[in-house]
């Protein structure tokens, strides 16, 4: 092999590109041609300083929801409000499994196609706690349990008057165990919803709330899900969901305290 | 498939993708913003045809809509690279250490950023995104001897401006 040769083969050898029986060709001649070798040195050099991590760049957190949110128009109508989206960002593992969720979701609350697919009521039960529970987790996971910090319902309450175009249902009950921390915006497959969340000892409790869909009357529901529990009820033409990892028993206290604040508030 | 469906599958698939896709447009646009832009508008123009028959792996297939797009772009715009932005440079290393670390990267940085653009997209190709020939001419829409070429040269040009660099550096 001649230099001229090898340079011609240079780069296919690093990059692994050639066959085996060239590949030894070229670094017998290495081997013996100094020349050669610093020429494949210096291509080294100009490897190692590419690959280095820091020279990529990263996208913005809030570029796979943007995107999200811009593919979403492209298959349903504008949405009807325009303000902008929360600060919260799903990890990116997590859009594979959100993404099917919201396409299920998409069904029921983006067209009619709930109302004459005659779906029973207990498997879109199923799909909207499963979709709690991940928003549940997450909030916890993600450490983005709260947008709104506070223990007072006169501050927490207003906060959400101005992202909602409903009122979720805002009480603290501290004296009875059950204390209110924060507030926060979710989503139910694409619909913002919203969050009061509660702490009962080292538990959390997400009180999950949107307003009832027309079409449907849910009755109370309570179950188990990924060892979590929920409770779901529908008042004051809102639906809501209390998720906890607390008993059953606590949950069940904590809704009894909800339904007697709401229905007093009537 | 219903859109719903077509849309759950596409970002199963596609937004794993996401970070090789801005890399790629932050490289050849040279700016965050308008790679930003870029990468919404190939993964819109990525749904539209999604589903066809398609020869090569996702990665390839989204890259080489990711390039037509920037391409388009400083086509249309006329947009002279400018040094590529050295500062956000993610701070892996000890503080005694981090000094040297970070001229050196603006140095590469700023060479590969003042690289024409048929050089920079192979190389990011090939040193980032580790595609392969085959890979890398599918995305770049000229065959595999163009591909070795470019290389070539985009590595001699970058090894010069880094040597020239460090020359002035000595004086």
């Amino acid at each position: 092999m001649t230099c001229d040769e090898l340079n011609e083969h240079i780069d296919p050898f690093l990059d692994n590109e050639l066959g085996l029986a060239e590949a030894q060709k070229i670094q017998q001649h290495l081997e013996q041609c100094p020349t050669c070798e610093s020429l494949y040195a210096s291509r080294l050099v100009v490897r190692q300083a590419l690959q280095k991590p820091e020279m990529r760049f990263l996208p913005a957190a809030d570029l796979s929801d943007q995107i999200h949110g811009e593919l979403l128009k492209q298959i349903r109508p504008p949405a009807r409000r325009t303000w902008g989206l929360p600060a919260f960002q799903f990890p990116s593992w997590a859009w594979p499994s959100l993404a099917g969720a919201a396409a299920v979701l998409l069904l029921w609350f983006g067209s009619n196609v709930f109302l004459t697919a005659n779906r029973s009521a207990n498997s879109v039960i199923a799909t909207v706690t499963g979709q709690l529970v991940s928003d549940h987790m997450r909030s916890l996971l993600a450490n983005h349990l709260i947008d709104v910090v506070s223990t007072d319902q006169h501050t927490v309450k207003p906060w959400f008057a101005g992202k909602l175009n409903f009122s979720p249902p805002v009480y603290d009950f501290s004296d009875q165990g059950f204390k209110l921390i924060g507030g926060r915006l979710d989503y139910l497959g694409n619909q913002e919803i919203a969050a009061v969340v509660f702490q009962h000892r080292q538990h959390y409790i997400n009180l999950f709330v949107w307003p009832k869909n027309e079409a449907t009357n849910f009755p109370d529901a309570t179950l188990q899900k990924e060892g979590f529990n929920l409770y779901g009820w529908e008042a004051n033409g809102l639906t809501l969901w209390a998720i906890t990892d607390a008993d059953p028993e606590t949950l069940k206290a904590f809704v009894d305290l909800q339904r007697q604040k709401q229905t007093g508030a009537e | 498939m219903n859109e719903q469906e077509k849309l759950a599958r596409f970002e199963g698939e596609m937004l794993p993708l996401m970070n090789d896709a801005y890399n790629l447009a932050r490289w050849l646009v040279q700016n965050e913003h308008d790679a930003r832009d870029m990468v919404q508008d190939a993964y819109l123009r990525a749904f539209k045809f999604f589903g066809g028959v398609r020869g090569e792996t996702s990665k390839a297939w989204l890259l080489r809509i990711v390039r037509n797009v920037c391409y388009d772009h400083l086509k249309k715009r006329q947009v002279h690279a400018s040094d590529a932005e050295i500062e956000n440079i993610p701070d892996h290393n000890s503080p005694e250490t981090k000094l040297q670390v970070k001229s050196d990267i603006a140095a590469v940085r700023s060479a590969l950023a003042n690289l024409p653009e048929d050089f920079r997209t192979v190389l990011v190709l090939r040193e980032m995104e580790d595609l392969s020939y085959r890979e890398i001419s599918e995305i770049t829409q000229v065959p595999i001897g163009t591909v070795m070429s470019r290389l070539a040269r985009g590595r001699q040009q970058l090894a010069d401006s880094l040597k020239q660099m460090r020359a002035k550096d000595l004086v």
